[in-house]
């Protein structure tokens, strides 16, 4: 039977059963559209863990182990030679070592600012980057030129969402964006602490010049070149020859085993504070994800159930029309196919429509929280996720669901006898 | 070459009721058709007529005995076989005119065609078979539409349109008023002309009077055969 001849014939039942049909369509759309709108609203709140925390699966945090013996006894610590050996691991493709700004400086600012004006005092905490690690992220350059110019630095983008959604309310202050704080200069006293026994005898005057916005960036405080760092340190006497932390990028995700266990035998430890942080979120938003989809799924079975019951009463009143098919030459399999085609349909049209609820569903819950619930940082312009995967397999479960419930029904109507189907009052 | 052999068909139904014998719907029949015939099958309600046709028709495989039509063992051939063959080589035409409600008369002429390979230039084979009938300017109405002598019409329609050399009707004329009924049998005069054997289980005596034989069955028996009647007579 040819697949446009099965549609026209399936197309005449449909329409005229197409009360009870809407009633099977209506449950398997509301189980696949649950199902679609759990897991587009479980990939939309990864996707703010992602954002909240940002983790490479290709990176890892190399830093001195905490409560090492050799750091005890002075021992332990990253210089040159162990960022070499680091490179050297196998399935490392890159080090990038981290120092911190180990003299105090603090930031004093009086004036306009955008609009408004602010006086403000702060302790900089600053962490020197290599500039390869910025890349692209700082749009002005991202290196030391020296102590006469200002220091370029990079910050990092959750800081500017927390400036934006809660000290600029609570300050009232101007909401900020990328582009207007991009070559902003702020002024930096070097040697100097709001802590008056922490202030050193020869402080300098300089400023700092925000270049960019970068996931790279500390989240305590500012970023700098690597060698403006190295370059204080120095001429304040601090340790400028050590690393607090190195970044190590492995070749590929599945090296990142054998970099962990080579960073392991140089005595270091890897800081996952942060990605432990993001697996186990992850961890509870996929949890609370495939339980909802499992409640989906329930529903989709029922909707199941319902489209047998419903093709076993077509089937029941179309006795004699089976009758008549077989009669005019179809064989078993042309009446099981009927039967199969217009469950096709009906779990076609019942997840198409899922699908389309899911997304309105989903949309009408966007636009409340938008009006509804307060700022707050990381706030999404959306919770939901729609990946055409997600859809598909909406689409994909619905035409399962009505093709295994239509599957008995089917047989059943294939098993007819004709004589004793057309015999049938 | 004959259209019809029978030897010996018999057919049960099941007791029933525990404890009750099985009922006997046809007893030993034997019979042959030669191709171009035109018979009618008499009897009582209950004597086996229908069941007679479905054997005939490959609709109903469980019976003992041998049924050959067309030239092809109904007992020995596969249900996709049997299925061809009441595609191509047989038409039914049945009491109650079974069109498909959902689906326009045209549409229900066409019904052979969404089976097998289809009919060989199945549209316009469908309408001549529609006006042949006289109902060209109905082939857009929905059986609802109809009256009951135009639902049977296009029921023979249906069973013309893949041109087979056998046509088998279960009371054709049973639900049709007398003028309507008179129409119908003419067509099938005509098919018998055209040299179509035709095979017509009824009760009404203006079909018989319009077949060149006449077959009695009661209680499942083969009772009389007027062509053996006409040879005696």
């Amino acid at each position: 039977m040819k697949i446009g001849k099965l549609i026209r014939l399936a197309r005449g039942n449909l329409v005229r059963e197409l009360g009870a049909l809407a009633v099977s369509a209506g449950g398997v759309a509301l189980g696949t559209g649950c199902l679609v709108f759990f897991l587009a609203l479980g990939a939309g709140l990864q996707g703010v863990v992602n954002q909240v925390f940002p983790v490479s699966t290709r990176e890892v945090e190399v830093v001195v182990p905490q409560l090492a013996i050799g750091n005890l006894l002075g021992e332990q610590k990253i210089d040159d030679a162990t960022v070499q050996k680091l490179r050297a691991l196998r399935g490392a493709a890159a080090a990038y070592p981290k120092m911190q700004l180990r003299v105090p400086a603090v930031t004093r600012f009086s004036g306009p600012f955008f609009g408004r004006e602010l006086r403000m005092g702060l302790e900089v905490v600053a962490t020197g980057l290599m500039p390869e690690l910025v890349g692209e992220d700082a749009r002005m350059p991202f290196e030391d030129r020296g102590e006469s110019q200002p220091i370029p630095v990079v910050v990092n983008r959750r800081l500017l969402e927390l400036y934006n959604k809660v000290f600029a309310p609570q300050r009232n202050l101007p909401r900020l964006t990328d582009s207007m704080l991009v070559g902003f200069q702020i002024p930096l006293e070097l040697g100097k602490s709001w802590v008056v026994s922490r202030s050193l005898p020869d402080s300098q005057e300089t400023s700092m010049q925000l270049v960019g916005f970068s996931e790279r960036a500390t989240l305590a405080g500012v970023s700098m070149p690597l060698a403006a760092i190295r370059r204080i340190n120095r001429k304040y006497g601090a340790d400028a020859d050590t690393y607090s932390s190195v970044l190590v990028r492995a070749q590929s995700a599945d090296d990142v085993g054998d970099v962990a266990a080579g960073v392991r035998k140089l005595g270091l430890e890897i800081d996952d504070t942060e990605r432990l942080y993001a697996v186990q979120i992850g961890a509870a938003v996929e949890l609370v994800t495939l339980a909802l989809s499992l409640l989906a799924a329930l529903i989709t079975v029922l909707a199941a159930v319902n489209t047998m019951q419903a093709f076993y009463a077509s089937v029941r009143e179309r006795t004699r029309e089976i009758g008549v098919l077989r009669a005019v030459g179809a064989t078993r399999g042309d009446v099981a196919a009927v039967v199969l085609a217009e469950a096709a349909a009906t779990g076609l049209a019942g997840g198409v429509i899922g699908v389309v609820l899911a997304r309105l569903a989903g949309a009408l819950l966007d636009q409340l929280a938008r009006t509804g619930l307060p700022e707050f940082p990381f706030k999404p312009a959306t919770f939901f996720t729609f990946h055409p995967g997600h859809l598909a397999l909406g689409v994909g479960v619905a035409l399962l669901a009505a093709l295994l419930g239509a599957f008995l029904p089917a047989r059943a109507a294939a098993r007819l006898e004709p004589a004793k189907a057309l015999t049938e009052s | 070459m004959s259209a019809i052999e029978l030897r010996g068909v018999a057919k049960q139904y099941p007791p029933r009721e525990p404890g009750s014998l099985p009922q006997d719907l046809l007893r030993g029949v034997d019979l042959t058709v030669r191709r171009g015939e035109f018979v009618a099958v008499e009897g009582q309600s209950g004597s086996g007529k229908s069941t007679l046709l479905h054997v005939l028709g490959g609709l109903d495989r469980e019976f003992a005995g041998e049924a050959l039509v067309l030239g092809c063992d109904l007992r020995a051939v596969t249900d996709a076989e049997l299925a061809a063959l009441r595609h191509t080589q047989i038409g039914f035409v049945f009491q109650s005119f079974n069109l498909l409600p959902a689906l326009t008369a045209l549409e229900n002429v066409l019904l052979p065609d969404f089976f097998g390979d289809g009919v060989p230039d199945a549209e316009r084979r469908a309408r001549e078979a529609l006006d042949r009938v006289g109902l060209a300017d109905k082939a857009r109405a929905r059986p609802a539409a109809l009256s009951g002598g135009e639902r049977q019409r296009v029921a023979i329609a249906r069973a013309l349109v893949a041109r087979p050399p056998l046509l088998l009707a279960d009371e054709p004329t049973g639900n049709l008023d007398a003028r309507t009924g008179e129409g119908v049998i003419d067509l099938f005069r005509q098919l018998h002309r055209e040299g179509m054997t035709l095979l017509i289980v009824t009760h009404e005596a203006r079909v018989s009077h319009s077949a060149t034989r006449v077959l009695v069955l009661r209680e499942g028996r083969l009772h009389a055969d007027g062509a053996e009647a006409v040879e005696t007579e």
